[in-house]
């Protein structure tokens, strides 16, 4: 059935990253628009922080752009290149501003990613639906070279994850044993190419900074939601030095 | 067959080791045999020839480093990459202090650190692969298992706590690749330190769970001489990429 998938995938990639963003365009043309605003300013402030604040914005991101710099604990301080399912280079400092709930798998995973993704879409779903538009869901992959953009583009497909909020990225084998490192993960891949790993689910805030992690599979989610709650709630809790 | 390949590895090392430079070493291509493997992986990886630094990074080393990179000064450290204990020894961000001497080896370094300094050096931290078939060479032979003064020194330091004051790095005997202190000194970041599977994982279908819980008391009936890897492995995979320790250093690998 993967096959089947992989036979289907659309090999112009320049074609289905436009079709995308346009998508997104139209999705939040607003909210765009006013982060514009903000991104010349910043931008013309010559903000050392976010070099790459003029550089056009890919579709995973809406994040407003910092004023200020990234805290001690920012994830978001990895200068590394991830490139998206839609063949986008970028760098995972364009997810600032929004609270993200991230997981690593890869596409090929017979048991243990399917179900994180499921957990993580019933966390989206038992979100309250004025909360759940201001979340957003972050795969990052493991398999650095079965997993190209084509091919998390067909895993998105197949697993119906929306692009409005659905972010899957893939890099280089050295940034993704350090991002994995950052998020506690622990992951080898054995003879047969597959990858044992650990199962943790993360909240990063708005800054990027770990608020919470949930470790192993199919665990209830309460205390997951309630962090996500909590880092959308005050902008100072999120913001603490 | 491994007879052979051994002997091979023993003669590569002495030919190796007759051009080696003085800081980093040639290491032939050869075997690790992992502690723990999921029931379909093979029982040795295979590592490619590389070239090891005969010893840590020491004091003096890494104070060049921070001087050179001043993020990486322990007042400027960055919290998501080091833990505060970070080159808490020393006396300032670029003094050692009359406590640290510039031949020990450093230590309260995080991954981060270690592996910023590697690159910097042009270089990159080893694998765990490539770090334990170092260190499973013996004194005069390539298995040091075969060797029982070797299996002896390396059981007698994991048996006994860490000295108030570290010797220095180089003080160490060398092993038949002319590596040292890899056993006897301080504990080793290597590059993938977070591959160790011990909790967490829930994939059924390669029985690797399974076999890490079981698998200390085979190991304890087959290979007591293995012991030592044994508590590598458990003390690389407690720790974080941020953690810094009073006595886990590290040394750079690069490839051939």
């Amino acid at each position: 059935m993967k096959n089947d998938e992989r036979m289907t995938k659309p090999e112009g990639r320049a074609t289905s990253a436009h079709a995308a963003s346009s998508l997104r365009l139209r999705h939040s043309f607003v909210i765009r628009l006013s982060s514009f605003v903000i991104l010349l300013a910043s931008a013309l402030a010559a903000d050392k922080a976010n070099p790459s604040a003029a550089e056009p914005k890919p579709p995973c991101c809406r994040a407003l752009p910092p004023g200020k710099p990234l805290t001690d604990k920012s994830l978001y301080q990895l200068d590394s290149t991830w490139t998206s399912d839609v063949g986008r280079e970028v760098q995972l400092g364009v997810l600032r501003g929004r609270v993200q709930v991230v997981a690593m798998f890869f596409a090929q995973c017979e048991y243990a990613c399917p179900i994180i993704v499921e957990n993580m879409r019933a966390i989206e779903s038992a979100l309250p639906a004025a909360l759940r538009d201001r979340v957003d869901f972050l795969l990052v992959s493991f398999d650095t070279e079965r997993d190209t953009p084509a091919e998390l583009r067909a895993y998105r497909k197949k697993a119906k994850l929306a692009p409005a909020h659905w972010t899957l990225l893939r890099g280089g084998a050295d940034d993704v044993r350090e991002l994995a490192a950052l998020l506690g993960i622990n992951y080898q891949r054995d003879a047969r190419g597959q990858f044992a790993h650990s199962n943790v689910i993360t909240v990063l805030n708005a800054e990027g900074e770990v608020a919470f992690q949930q470790a192993g599979l199919n665990k209830d989610s309460k205390e997951t939601i309630a962090a996500v709650e909590k880092a959308l709630a005050p902008e100072k809790t999120s913001l603490s030095p | 067959m491994r007879l052979a390949r051994h002997l091979g590895q023993a003669v590569a090392a002495l030919l190796f080791a007759a051009t080696a430079s003085a800081d980093l070493v040639p290491i032939p291509a050869g075997f690790y045999r992992p502690l723990f493997r999921g029931e379909t992986d093979a029982k040795e990886i295979s590592v490619r020839a590389f070239a090891l630094a005969a010893t840590p990074v020491t004091n003096g080393e890494f104070l060049e480093f921070v001087r050179a990179n001043p993020k990486w000064q322990r007042s400027h450290m960055k919290r998501l990459f080091a833990d505060d204990g970070y080159l808490k020894h020393w006396a300032g961000d670029t003094e050692l202090g009359e406590r640290c001497d510039p031949s020990q080896p450093v230590t309260w370094v995080s991954w981060f650190a270690a592996k910023s300094y590697a690159g910097w050096k042009g270089g990159r931290l080893p694998t765990t692969a490539e770090w334990e078939m170092v260190a499973s060479a013996g004194f005069t032979k390539a298995d040091g298992a075969k060797e029982p003064e070797f299996v002896k020194a390396v059981a007698r330091w994991y048996a006994t706590p860490a000295p108030e004051t570290l010797p220095a790095a180089g003080s160490g005997r060398a092993n038949i690749f002319g590596v040292r202190d890899l056993h006897g000194l301080v504990w080793e970041w290597t590059s993938d330190f977070n591959s160790a599977i011990v909790t967490g994982d829930a994939r059924g279908d390669t029985g690797l769970e399974r076999q890490l819980f079981c698998g200390a008391g085979s190991l304890g009936a087959k290979d007591t001489a293995n012991f030592p890897a044994f508590m590598r492995f458990g003390f690389r995979s407690s720790l974080k990429a941020a953690y810094t320790v009073h006595n886990l250093g590290f040394r750079i690998a690069k490839d051939e």
